[in-house]
Order: structure tokens, then C-alpha cells, then sequence
């Protein structure tokens, strides 16, 4: 009886012990070096998603800790420790500076390794190391900051597109774009209808980490479309116990830097005057009338995010945010807004063995087009004209009229009316979604299988209404309305196995796939001039492509000393004909540790690591979705053909190449990265070889064979080669003050090597029809294709005065040579951040060199019959005082005295930030103000060296930009 | 057991849909405007639109209106349409016209100077061997449907416009490849004679099988072009083939000209002449259309291009004019003609200006403005007072309205290719070079009949010892100037490239200077030369 009651008591008691097992443990996380605080710290129950982070004190209090649990506790930079939990109330941890970069952890595609695993050339840029300031778009968030990624923007409009490129131009006809993968869901690059860019649906500050793969090796896992890079996307994720919060706001303002340089209204009315005709000096108005001035304005922009994140339930880590921007821009009327919210959960189950993610982005944006023709109007109109004109037919702006009293047709429109008159709005909504599951086999936990499906839809509504007041040389006009509305879809089911074993010294890793891709578009547009005209007013346009794909890989690690890495993948798209279709692209890389090694033995140098890789990728991006099938089009309504009193549309036979093939890329790289003096100097080196062969190019074809006189054939070969250098240096680091350098250079060579037919391009402005550019063996893609300018004794361009080149006493094409090209040789960046007790200071530069622009805008608007032709007046550009040139034609738009050098350096950023830590219990606030492109120093004449593809014409003006800005958390 | 079922779901849906999915690999078009052959050829009403097409290729430049779509890459859509190259290169090289555009390679075609590369030689091959595979593959397409007796008339108009094609060829770049079926094979080339060869026996095999003279819907032809565009071969086998073939030119020439049609002498809008209805808006219907063999249509909401005649309306207006005046918004300040033409109608002047410059004639075809333009040209860039301008083309209706598109963009005047004056004025060349068959009198006759018409009574009318060679030259001119003939009339009279005639800015000196023989063809375009390497450049190039 006793017995019984002492062991009922016993086991009574030891009952609460088992619910008491659930226990709080608490503790201090400190520095070993300093014995400092470390905030922010991961402290993680292993092998759940138990977890928390230390406050700003370091202190953390994590709850449901049972006997025999191993802590976790991890920080960026520094070495992870592991203590195991008996029952102590509070344990308190000192973490160990360690070389942090090689510890970080860096994604691969379809998995992720450790930078001192990795085998190819990867860059990964994450929260603390962005570029700061006024960003609303991801391309930002990394320019200037990675050796061999250019990314330009498109001009400066709000929210406006940024080309990426990496490594130089990958193809002639198809994109050089790298393939954007976000989330592990590969975007479709193609833009989305009434949008300005194609990321522009992610919000900057939900971005945890970009990072880009440059080399075969490390891009080939996603074969078809990784031709040219890929860049992975990842998102915050939530982390800790309790819900923490974060607002960052800013308001920004922008200001035109410069305009192009035209003639005022003094120096045009003096040269009427000297020039002109009585005829033309009549027509010469009062007033003095700065077009451009007219038509750009300071602009103010404002964004507020907030977010927050934490975990539900213990078990799913939680991360939702939402944003708001609102950007004008410096051309008046134009405006981008956009709302987005976002929603992260990592539940996990079954003891860790089932991982989900669930990530959800959804983006409302409204965007009013500003005008763009008035750019180009306001550099011609005349200066001496009034803006307003009360006699005017139109709404009272001035406009040029011919004999009929309409608007004379080969006049410009008043810009402020085209301002002012044009209404162009749209509205995207996109929705990226995907549900990934990681599942470790309970009978085989070395296995893991993951299933990824994801969805990416847009729908976008836009609409251009222009008044009936708009000048126009149409004899009926009373205004136009045309709206269109697009819809895309894109699917991915993805289905993986990774298998991890480590053995003693070996260590694999293994993954096999399955991908699956569609991509599916519905335009639909409306014009109701055509409605009016009483013609087919509705016009749809579908298409649809799929893309399949199997792939594998294979990690093995010996040691950490030597790691091998081989990946293959096949790919088939419904792009290409079905004997063509399936694509192999494999993958080899090795490397060597050599500071593993034990006959290595400095203390200097802390990593030291020799890659070298061969990779084979393919691409199809920007390729016709059926060129491979025989089709017919009909004829649109106003294009059908009259018999007898009827009209009949008509059925024309579309060319077909029936055997397309994959253009495919063979990339060898080499590099070596570097740290010294315990991480305090670090970077890599890399020097790779790519060349692409059957490249896809539109290419001539006799037209006897087919049915047009151009079909997209695999037809040439290009090469590009070059070295990357970065250095990464901390000059300074004490408790109070820590000085970082980045620098980062990167020179490319890009060469057609084989192309059977020159391909001209570049079309520009002045004449109808002409082009520039020229794509011919031997020489780079794009290259400028010119006459060579005669010259004075005093440097003056002799109008008309060619070399003729080939001696036969005429000059035609064949005087024309390759002279130079729009891409850099050579790009750097510098970037430096001083950090001193609680400021901040960042400063980011970049500089290119080898870039040269052709200034289509003194081309084709500096000659002097311009400013009376067409009964009319029109403003010069101020390149007439240089050049003098009367006429344009054909050969003066194509002389090489318009390719200008426009090598620039830019001092892109200046931010500067003050941290309040504490304002709050549990909260700090970072103050900062930045300026966005502060300085350019080149010596191109145009309005801006930095222009994509080359061409100068009618470019919008990237503005400076103030900002001040707070970011709290609490 | 829940678990066993999920951990087999987990591994066996992946497994399902992955072979689902491989038969998405297999796309068709799903663009509402997309077809396939089979729908196109299912009978005879679909094929009339890929017939359509063939007619279509000659007047528009793509599948949207005014500009899109575009058949041919390359060259700014608006400059490819064939009626505008045809001007380009048998108009602007010559000394009926001038234009002050710097588009690409469009100054050197008055100075006769362009290169292999040039934009217009080159776009037109390009649209003249398209329309031979165009042909070509509705020719063997529409064979599954011939025993319907209208896809018979079909196919016959399709090898017409087949051998018009090779026409094209033959007279402009003489050396080209003869390709009936349509086949990535590379073809070889063929000599002048050959392609002549081959265009005779078309055009003979199909007089039979195109419709009688009249009984076809406008805008097709019927056997009546297969004789015209036979007797322009004959009258110019000389050139091609070095054979005299005049007396079959005299016998198909008067095969059309005794047939249905007929030249216009309906003075619709009462001004007086009945030859400037030919080239008004409403030219399928006020007459006209009686004497088109074979034109190409327009339309200012259907048919719309910025070639055709939008192209000669509207490139022909600038300087003083009022665009009104011809049916359209504006002009584009282009064309102008040289004294060359004007002068050829001396004999007709009714009154002079104060620098004793022409300014009114008698003969009705003189269409030229005068106001403001001075005859002599200084310069032709950019200035568009320099030469007389040309009235000719006009989007008006015999009743004065404006053509139908109300915003006077594009143009409705349909633009004849083949007109039976031309067939008279062949009669009378072949009959004076010694062609069997005809006769000097009847000869005179057709001639006056042109004369009464462009004067409106028989004040200009000839006689017998007034027709010679000279006489023919420098009439054809005068009745077909601006319609795409001169440079093949100068070739024929030697006058050309050589030094026999010159004319303002000929050879690019301002009184006019010699060209190089080889300039009597054009060259083939340098990328074809590159892509076929059967292929060989014509000389001089």
C-alpha cells in the first residue's frame, strides 16, 4: 500500500516533470572578440523550426525546449555553435568571428551550397550590401556592385525597365537578358503589357538576397533560357518567435539634371535673319520659349513599406509585408504607383521531415504615360514661338497650319499640347505564387523530394484617349480612343530528388528533376478610329509555348579540399520542330581548396580556392512561337484586296524555317577566389571563354525558296571572352568604426565569328529607313557601320566629303566601314561604406570605358535647311555652330563624326544614415539621406553617355535624385 | 495509414502529370487570325483569299494596313510596295522625275550611281521573287481543287501574274533564277533568254484558260493582259534576247486592241479631257476602268498603303499647292519633274510667264503645277521648287468630292499597270521597226486617237510623215509618264545609258553626263549573292 502510494506519488510527480520538460531557457549572446552584445542572433531548436533571435541587448528567451535538444546558434559572420539543452536555466553563448563569407550560404539552383563549396562563379548580394536610397525597382538594388553584370537603365522615367546584361551580348536577334528566377519560379522575361518593366513587381525591400550565376557551371542546371546568367531572387523569409515589424519610408524628390542642347530663341531669331527668307523671317514669333523647361518638371516620390515577421503556431515561420509607391516623373504627367503585398509561411511538419513554403506576391500598379513624342517635339520646335495661341484651333496651343487650316503634316506638335492632350493609363495586377514541399523520407532521410508548383499571372488594362483639341493634320479629326487589355499566364511544376551522404571524408550530393514551363499570352486591343472608319475595330492575338525538362546533379566533396561538380540537363521547346527539339546542355566544374591543404600553411591567406568549369546551355528566349509550322495570316481589314465591288481578305503564306535548333552556348571558366588577413581582404578573379554557336539571327534567304526575303535560321557564331577581378577590402575595423572598399572590374571582348550575311540594325531617326548598326563577321554585334568623315585643316567636318574608300569615285555602301561599337570594354565599380559608432556612410561609383554612342539627336537636327523647310520653322541643335552642315542626307546621318566615345565615370549614390538605437523599448531607427546620381564625368556631347544599345535619340533624362528616408523596427 | 497514403501522393502525382505534359509540347497556332493550309484551300470561296494575296502583293505591303505585318523585311515598309519601287526605278533613273529625299540609296538612283547593296534594287527582287513563290505555291495548293472551274480561272491568273512577275525580272535584272515549286533547294540561275523563253510559253499556254475579254470581276485579269503583257515582251526582245520579234508584237497588240476594251473618252468631270479621269479616285468606275487591262487597287479605308498612289499623291504635292486641291490632308514635298518632260510638250504651249517659261499647253497630259517652281533645277535635295511639280495622280471623284477616307490620309485611285494606250503606242513602234501585220495608216489612226483625246478636238491630230521612231519616243512619254515605262522605252532607244540623251542631273552632273553601260540592268542584291552561291552578280556590279 505504501509502495503503491509512494510510487503513485513518485509518478505523480514526475508527470509535471514530463509536462515541465517542455522548459524556457534564456542567456546573453556575445562577441568573443569584444564580449559585446550581438543582436539579431538565430537561435533555432535543431532539427524544428522551434526558434527566436536575440534583442538588441542580446538577450533571447526561447520556450519549449525539451531535455536533449541541441541549440543552435547562428549568425552571419560568425562561427556556428551548438549547445546542447540539459535543463539550464540560462545559457549564455560567445560566437566567434569566422571567415563569414565562406560560411554563407549561397543558392545554385534546385539547392543551395556554402560559398567555400561552391565550384562556379557565383556572386550573391544581400540585404546590407544593396545599393540604398530611392530604389523601386530590383535592378538597382545590384548596379555597380558585381564584376561582369551591366545593368542600365532604360532612361529616367519612374519605375522604368533596366536591362541587365551579364557578360556581354549574348545573341543577335534573341534576348541577352538573363533568366530571372524568383523564389525558384523562373520568370517568362517577355514584358507584361501597360508595365514599364518586368520586375517591377517585386518590391525592393522584400528582396533578401540577389544572386547572380555567371559562369556554365553553375547556370547550365537551368539549361534552356540560362544562356546568358541567371539571377535567383530570393525573398525575406520570416524568422524568430514573436512578431517583430518594420517601416521604411522615404520621400524622395527628382530634378532634371540637363537638356539638350538646341538653339534659344536669341540665337535662332539671328540666324532667320541671316539666313532666311522674307518668307521665313515673317513667320518668326515674340516670345522666348524654352520647350524643353516647358515640359519637364521636379518631381516629388514617396514609398512606405511595411512588413512584418514572425511565427504561427511555433511551427510556421511568417513573413507578410505590403508597400506603397507613388513616383512622378520629371516629364510632366508621368506617374507610376504601385501597391504590393507579399506573404511568406515555412510551416514545417512531421518533425521537420515535411517542409513547406508557400509564397504568395501580388502587385496593383497604375501607371500614366507621360507623352514621349514631346521629347522629341521640344527639341525641335521653334523658340520664338508662344506656347498659347488664342486664335488656335487647337485648344489654344499654338500650332503650325497648313493652307487648309489644319495642323501643316510634317510639322511637330506643340509639346505642351502633347502634354497636355494625350491621356495614356494602364493598370497591371500580377499575382506570382508557388507552394513548394520538401519531403525527408522517414525510411530514407538521406533522400529529400520537392515538389515546386508555381503561377505567375498578369492581367492589365490600359487605354489612350486623345482629345479632339490635339493638332492634327487629319481633315476629320475629333480625337481617338483605343484601350487593349492582356492577359498572360505562366505555369511551373518542378519536381526534384536530392540525395546528401557524408562519409568520413566524402561527401555527396545529388539532385535529379523534372521542370515543366508554360507560357501562355491573349492580347486583345481596340481602335475606334478603325471602329469609325467603319473596319474591323478588335484585334486578338494568342500564342503559347511550353518548355520540358529533365536535369541532375552531382556535388562530391572530398575533404573540402576537392570538390567536383557535374550537372546535365535536356530541354525541349514547342518553339522548335520536333527532330530538333530536345537540347543536351551538361555541366563539369572542379576546385581546389588550396588552404585546406596541409602543405599550405599561411597565416595570411585564409581561403584560396582554384575553380575550373565548362558548361553548355542553350537558349530560345525572344524566338517566334511557331515559326517552324506552315501558316497562313489574314489580312486586317484595312488591307484586304478589292474584286469586282466586294472586298476579300486575303490569305498570305507565312515563311518557315523547318529546322530550328537550339542556339547553343560552350562557356569555360577559370577563376580563383581569394581571402587574406582573417577575411579582411577578399575577391575573386575570373577569366572565361563563351562561345555560341548556330546562334539564331535573322538572317536573308533567297526568296525564291521561301516566302519572304528573312527567316530566323541558326546561321552564325559568336565568341565573347574576358577577365573579372574584384577585391573586397576592410582598411578599418574597431568597435567604433569599420571602413569597407569594394572594387570591381570586368573587361569583355565580343566578336561575331561566323556569319555568312551582314545584318544591318540600329534603326535612327532622319530619313526614313536608315540604320546605323552592323552585324558582320569579325567584327562585335552592334557595331556602327559609317562613312568616314573628311575634315579641315581646323578640325571641321567638310560636309559631304567622305573617303572614298574603295576608289571607284562614288560614294555608296561600299565606303562604309565597322567603327567601333556601343559596349564597354572595360566596366568598374567603386564602393565604399564608413561606418563610425551609429552613422553610416555608403558611397557607390561606376565607371565604363570603351562605349561609344552615336548622337542621332545632332545628326539628324543640326543642319540648316531644317529651319526653314516644310514652311515651317524649326529649332536647331547647337552641334550646327561645330559642323555647319546644310543638308541632311543619308551619307551625313551615317558619318563616323557623329560615334562619339562616351567612356563615363558615375558617381551613382551618396548615402548617408544615423541609427537611434533604442528610440523605443525594443526598437532602433535608421535615418538617412541620400543622392542618386550625383556626378558624371565624360566627354560625349549628348545628353547622357549611358544609353542602351547606343542610339541617342529622344532620350528620356535620368533625373537627380533627394531622398531622406526612415526605416524602424520594433 | 493517412501518412502512407500522402508519402504515395507525394511520388506518384509528380510521376502522372510529368507524362501528361509531354503532349504540350506539340503547339498550333491558337491566334484567331492563324491558318493552316487545309483551311485555306477547302474550297473555292477560302482560296479566293490566298488568290486575293497574289494581286494584293503588287499593291499593299503586308497584312495590316497601312503599315504591319510587313511582307518584306528590311526596308521601310512604305517604300517596299512594288507600284512605288517600279517609280524608283524606272522613273526617278531617268528624266521623267527628281525627288529631294535622303532616304538610303534613294539619291543615287537619279545619279545612277547606286551600289549592289542598294535598298530599292534589293527590295524589289525580294517583292517580285516572293510573288513567284507566292504563285508557285498557290498554283500546286489549288491543283487539289481545280475541278471547279473558277479555281481553274484561278491558277490561270496565277501563272499570269507569275510571268508579270518574270517580267518584272527579266526587264530589270535580267539574270534570275526560274523556280516553279517552291523548295529550300538553292537555285541556279538562268540566263535572259531563258527567263524570256519562259515567260512567252506561259503566257501562250494560259490565253486559253483566263476568261474572255470582260467577263472577269475588276480588279482580275483575263486574256486580254495575257496579249498585252506578250506583246511588251515581243516589243522588247531586242533588248532581252536580241531577236526581232516586232510582228508578234503587232499581232498581240492588236489582239487587245480589238477586244472589249477600250480608251476612255467619258469627260467625267466636264473639265475637257477625258485623260485625266484615268488617275482620279474613282477611276474603277467613272470609265476608266474600260481601258485598264491590268491595274492594281486601292482604297483610302480598305486597301491602305503608303505606297501606290498615297505614295504619288501625296509625295507629288508641296511648294504652293493645296493639298485639298487633290483629295489628301498634306503633301510630303518629294517628286518633281526635269525640263526633259516638260519640254517634250513645246509644240502645245498655249502661254508663257515673264522668264518665258511654259505655264499652260494645249495638250491635256502637260499636268504640271507651275506656280512658284522654277523649270530649271539648281538642286533637287530638299528643295521642292526646283522643277515643275506634277498634277497627275489625285484622290479626287470626277464629281470634286474627296476620296472615301475622310481624314484624307490614303488615297482610292487605282493605279493601271497595263492601259490600252500603251498597246496602241506599241502597235505603232513595232509597225515603224518593221513588224509584219499592221500598217502605217492604221498606226496614224490609234495615234490621233490618243491626240484627240488629250486635246479634246483634233487640233493636235498627226499625219503619216509625222510618225517616226523620234516621234514614238518622246509620244510615250507624253502619254505614260510617271506610270513606271520610261526607263524601259530609254533602254530600248539607246538612250539610256549613253550619251545620245541626256538629261538634268543625269549621272549626277547637272546638265546631265553618260553612264556606264552596265547600268542598263540592276544589280542583284550582294546578300543573295552571299546566301546562293549559284548565283552570279551581273556585270559591273
Amino acid at each position: 500500500m505504501k509502495k503503491l502510494f509512494k510510487s503513485t506519488l513518485y509518478l505523480l510527480f514526475l508527470l509535471p516533470m514530463s509536462f515541465f520538460a517542455q522548459q524556457t531557457v534564456s542567456g546573453t549572446v556575445t562577441e568573443s572578440s569584444n564580449g559585446m552584445s550581438l543582436p539579431g542572433v538565430n537561435i533555432i531548436v535543431k532539427g524544428t523550426s522551434n526558434g527566436t533571435i536575440t534583442d538588441f541587448d542580446g538577450n533571447y528567451t526561447l520556450n519549449n525546449v525539451n531535455n536533449e535538444n541541441v541549440l543552435v546558434f547562428s549568425f552571419l559572420g560568425f562561427t556556428t555553435k551548438e549547445v546542447i539543452f540539459n535543463g539550464q536555466k540560462t545559457i549564455d553563448v560567445t560566437l566567434d568571428e569566422s571567415q563569414n563569407a565562406l560560411d554563407e550560404v549561397v543558392l545554385v539552383g534546385y539547392g543551395s551550397v556554402r560559398r567555400k563549396d561552391a565550384t562556379g562563379a557565383v556572386n550573391q548580394v544581400s540585404t546590407e550590401d544593396f545599393n540604398k536610397g530611392q530604389i523601386s525597382t530590383a535592378g538597382e538594388l545590384i548596379t555597380g556592385k558585381i564584376a561582369g553584370v551591366n545593368v542600365t537603365s532604360g532612361g529616367g522615367a519612374p519605375g522604368e525597365g533596366q536591362n541587365i546584361v551579364i557578360r556581354g551580348q549574348g545573341s543577335l536577334s534573341l534576348t541577352s537578358s538573363p533568366l530571372i528566377v524568383v523564389d525558384g519560379v523562373p520568370l517568362n522575361n517577355e514584358n507584361v503589357g501597360g508595365s514599364r518593366n518586368a520586375l517591377d513587381f517585386i518590391n525592393p525591400n522584400d528582396i533578401e538576397s540577389m544572386t547572380v550565376l555567371k559562369d556554365a557551371s553553375s547556370t547550365a542546371i537551368y539549361g534552356a533560357r540560362a544562356a546568358n546568367g541567371v539571377i535567383l531572387i530570393t525573398t525575406k523569409r520570416g524568422t524568430g518567435q514573436d512578431f517583430t515589424f518594420n517601416y521604411s519610408g522615404t520621400t524622395s524628390v527628382f530634378r532634371p539634371t540637363d537638356y539638350v542642347d538646341v538653339m534659344d530663341s536669341n540665337q535662332f531669331r539671328s540666324l532667320i535673319n541671316e539666313v532666311g527668307s522674307q518668307e521665313a523671317i515673317d513667320k518668326l514669333g515674340n516670345s522666348n520659349t524654352d520647350w524643353q523647361e516647358e515640359i519637364y518638371a521636379d518631381a516629388i516620390g514617396f514609398d512606405h513599406n511595411l512588413s512584418t515577421m514572425g511565427n504561427i503556431g511555433g511551427f510556421m515561420p511568417t513573413r507578410a509585408s505590403i508597400g506603397y509607391t507613388d513616383q512622378d516623373g520629371i516629364l510632366k504627367g508621368d506617374n507610376f504607383s504601385r501597391t504590393t503585398g507579399s506573404i511568406s509561411l515555412r510551416p514545417t511538419f512531421l518533425d521537420g521531415h515535411i517542409k513547406v513554403e508557400v509564397n504568395g506576391r501580388g502587385m496593383y500598379t497604375e501607371n500614366t504615360f507621360a507623352n514621349r513624342d514631346a521629347i522629341g517635339s521640344s527639341v525641335d520646335y521653334d523658340p520664338t514661338q508662344s506656347i498659347y495661341d488664342v486664335n488656335s484651333p487647337y485648344g489654344g496651343y499654338f500650332t503650325w497650319l497648313s493652307n487648309e487650316g489644319v495642323k501643316n503634316n510634317l510639322a511637330p506638335i506643340n509639346p505642351v499640347a502633347l502634354i497636355n492632350l494625350k491621356d495614356d493609363t494602364a493598370e497591371v495586377r500580377r499575382l506570382i505564387g508557388n507552394a513548394k514541399v520538401d519531403y525527408k523520407l522517414h525510411f530514407f532521410p538521406d533522400l529529400t523530394a520537392t515538389v515546386n508548383v508555381g503561377y505567375d499571372k498578369s492581367n492589365s488594362h490600359g487605354r489612350t484617349v486623345v482629345s479632339d483639341q490635339m493638332p492634327s493634320s487629319q481633315l476629320d479629326w475629333n480625337g481617338s480612343y483605343s484601350n487593349f487589355v492582356n492577359n498572360s499566364t505562366n505555369k511551373l511544376f518542378d519536381a526534384y530528388a536530392t540525395y546528401t551522404k557524408d562519409l568520413d571524408k566524402h561527401s555527396i550530393t545529388a539532385v535529379a528533376g523534372y521542370s515543366y514551363q508554360s507560357f501562355e499570352f491573349d492580347k486583345y486591343n481596340f481602335d475606334s478610329e478603325a471602329q469609325e472608319d467603319g473596319l474591323e475595330y478588335e484585334f486578338i492575338d494568342k500564342a503559347k509555348s511550353t518548355l520540358l525538362s529533365y536535369f541532375g546533379r552531382a556535388n562530391y566533396n572530398y575533404d573540402d579540399r576537392y570538390l567536383l561538380t557535374a550537372t546535365l540537363r535536356a530541354d525541349a521547346s514547342s518553339k522548335l520542330n520536333p527532330d530538333d527539339r530536345w537540347g543536351y546542355f551538361p555541366s563539369f566544374a572542379v576546385a581546389w581548396n588550396i588552404n585546406n591543404e596541409n602543405f599550405f600553411n599561411s597565416k595570411t591567406i585564409n581561403q584560396l580556392k582554384l575553380r575550373l568549369g565548362y558548361g553548355e546551355i542553350g537558349n530560345v528566349n525572344g524566338l517566334g512561337d511557331y515559326n517552324f509550322l506552315t501558316r497562313y495570316t489574314g489580312s486586317r481589314s484595312n488591307a484586304n484586296y478589292q474584286f469586282g465591288s466586294g472586298f476579300f481578305q486575303t490569305y498570305r503564306p507565312e515563311a518557315i524555317n523547318e529546322d530550328l535548333r537550339w542556339e547553343v552556348g560552350k562557356n569555360y571558366n577559370a577563376g580563383i577566389d581569394y581571402s587574406l588577413f582573417t577575411n579582411r581582404i577578399s575577391g575573386s578573379l575570373n577569366v572565361y571563354y563563351k562561345k555560341t554557336e548556330d546562334l539564331i539571327s535573322y538572317t536573308t534567304v533567297d526568296p525564291f525558296t521561301n516566302f519572304s526575303n528573312g527567316i530566323d535560321k541558326n546561321i552564325g557564331d559568336m565568341e565573347n571572352k574576358g577577365i573579372e577581378f574584384e577585391i573586397n577590402v576592410v582598411p578599418v575595423q574597431t568597435d567604433n568604426f569599420k571602413w569597407t572598399i569594394g572594387y570591381n572590374i570586368s573587361y569583355n571582348k565580343n566578336e561575331i565569328t561566323n556569319l555568312p550575311d551582314q545584318v544591318e540594325k540600329g534603326g535612327i531617326n532622319g530619313g526614313t529607313g536608315n540604320n546605323i548598326q552592323l552585324h558582320k563577321e569579325g567584327y562585335a554585334p552592334f557595331s556602327y557601320w559609317v562613312y568616314k568623315q573628311v575634315y579641315n585643316e581646323d578640325g571641321r567636318p567638310i560636309e559631304g566629303a567622305y573617303v572614298d574608300r574603295n576608289g571607284d569615285n562614288q560614294i555608296n555602301d561600299e565606303d562604309k566601314y565597322l567603327y567601333k561599337d556601343p559596349y564597354a570594354d572595360i566596366v568598374m565599380g567603386l564602393n565604399t561604406n564608413v561606418n563610425f559608432k551609429n552613422w553610416d556612410l555608403s558611397i557607390v561609383s561606376r565607371a565604363n570605358l570603351g562605349n561609344y554612342a552615336y548622337n542621332n539627336m545632332a545628326s539628324s537636327k543640326a543642319h540648316l535647311n531644317r529651319a526653314t523647310a516644310n514652311s515651317i520653322l524649326t529649332n536647331l541643335h547647337t552641334d550646327y555652330y561645330n559642323a555647319g552642315f546644310q543638308n541632311i542626307t543619308e551619307t551625313n546621318l551615317q558619318s563616323d563624326y557623329y560615334v562619339q566615345d562616351a567612356s563615363f565615370f558615375k558617381l551613382d549614390n551618396v548615402t548617408l544614415g544615423h541609427t537611434f538605437a533604442n528610440v523605443m523599448e525594443d526598437s532602433n531607427l535608421r535615418v538617412f539621406g541620400s543622392v542618386q546620381n550625383v556626378l558624371t564625368v565624360t566627354d560625349y556631347t549628348g545628353l547622357d553617355p549611358e544609353i542602351s544599345g547606343g542610339i541617342d535619340n529622344n532620350f528620356y533624362p535620368r533625373p537627380r535624385t533627394f531622398t531622406v528616408g526612415v526605416n524602424l523596427n520594433f | 495509414m493517412k501518412m502512407n497514403y500522402i508519402k504515395k501522393l507525394i511520388l506518384i502525382i509528380p510521376a502522372l502529370i510529368i507524362v501528361s505534359c509531354n503532349d504540350d509540347l506539340d503547339q498550333t497556332p491558337i491566334d484567331p487570325d492563324s491558318f493552316t493550309e487545309a483551311d485555306v484551300f477547302i474550297n473555292a470561296d477560302e482560296a479566293k483569299g490566298a488568290l486575293a494575296k497574289l494581286y494584293a502583293s503588287l499593291a499593299l505591303t503586308g497584312q495590316e494596313g497601312p503599315a504591319g505585318q510587313a511582307d518584306i523585311s528590311g526596308i521601310d515598309e512604305g517604300t517596299s510596295q512594288y507600284s512605288r519601287m517600279l517609280f524608283s526605278l524606272n522613273e526617278l533613273t531617268t528624266d521623267n522625275a527628281v525627288v529631294g529625299w535622303g532616304d538610303p540609296g534613294l539619291p543615287n538612283l537619279h545619279a545612277m550611281s547606286w551600289g549592289a547593296n542598294n535598298d530599292f534594287t534589293t527590295a524589289m527582287y525580294y517583292r517580285l521573287a516572293q510573288e513567284v513563290s507566292f504563285c508557285n505555291s498557290f498554283i500546286s495548293n489549288a491543283e487539289s481543287l481545280n475541278s471547279n472551274d473558277e479555281v481553274k480561272a484561278y491558277i490561270a491568273e496565277a501563272r499570269f501574274l507569275r510571268a508579270f512577275a518574270y517580267y518584272n525580272l527579266v526587264d530589270l535584272y535580267a539574270n534570275v533564277p526560274l523556280v516553279e515549286k517552291v523548295s529550300t533547294d538553292l537555285p541556279t540561275q538562268s540566263s535572259r533568254a531563258e527567263v524570256f523563253n519562259y515567260v512567252e510559253s506561259e503566257l501562250l499556254e494560259i490565253q486559253d484558260l483566263l476568261k474572255e475579254s470582260g467577263a472577269n470581276e475588276y480588279g482580275r485579269v483575263d486574256k486580254v493582259a495575257a496579249w498585252a503583257l506578250l506583246s511588251k515582251l515581243y516589243l522588247n526582245a531586242e533588248v532581252y534576247v536580241g531577236e526581232d520579234r516586232y510582228t508578234d508584237a503587232v499581232t498581240y497588240a492588236s489582239k487587245a486592241i480589238n477586244s472589249s476594251y477600250a480608251i476612255n473618252t467619258t469627260d467625267a468631270n466636264g473639265n475637257g479631257s477625258a485623260y485625266d479621269e484615268l488617275f482620279l479616285a474613282d477611276n474603277n468606275t467613272n470609265g476608266a476602268q474600260k481601258e485598264f487591262i491590268f491595274a492594281i487597287n486601292f482604297d483610302g479605308n480598305q486597301s491602305k498603303t503608303y505606297g501606290g498612289t498615297t505614295f504619288l499623291v501625296h509625295a507629288s504635292i508641296g511648294g504652293s499647292m493645296e493639298a485639298s486641291n487633290f483629295g489628301v490632308n498634306g503633301g510630303w514635298e518629294g517628286l518633281r519633274t526635269t525640263r526633259a518632260l516638260v519640254d517634250q510638250f513645246d509644240y502645245a504651249v498655249t502661254s508663257r510667264d515673264d522668264d518665258d517659261n511654259p505655264v499652260s499647253w494645249s495638250d491635256s497630259r502637260a499636268m504640271f503645277y507651275t506656280d512658284g517652281q522654277s523649270l530649271e533645277i539648281n538642286k533637287i535635295a530638299n528643295t521642292f521648287t526646283d522643277g515643275y511639280a506634277v498634277k497627275k495622280f489625285s484622290n479626287i471623284k470626277s464629281n470634286g468630292e474627296q476620296g472615301s477616307d475622310a481624314g484624307g490620309d490614303f488615297v482610292d485611285t487605282d493605279l493601271p499597270l497595263i492601259r490600252l494606250a500603251e498597246m496602241y503606242l506599241t502597235y505603232a513602234e513595232a509597225v515603224l521597226r518593221g513588224g509584219a501585220g499592221g500598217d502605217q495608216q492604221t498606226a496614224v489612226g490609234y495615234i490621233n486617237e490618243l491626240r484627240e483625246r488629250a486635246f479634246g478636238d483634233n487640233s493636235g491630230n498627226i499625219n503619216s510623215s509625222d510618225l517616226t521612231l523620234d516621234f514614238i519616243i518622246n509620244e510615250r512619254a507624253r502619254e505614260l509618264y510617271w506610270e513606271g515605262q520610261r526607263r524601259t522605252d530609254l533602254i530600248r532607244f539607246n538612250d539610256y545609258t549613253s550619251g545620245n540623251y541626256v538629261w538634268p542631273f543625269k549621272g549626277g552632273a547637272k546638265n546631265g553626263t553618260a553612264v556606264e553601260p552596265f547600268r542598263a540592268l540592276f544589280p542583284l542584291p550582294s546578300n543573295i549573292i552571299l546566301t546562293n552561291t549559284n548565283l552570279k552578280q551581273n556585270p559591273g556590279y
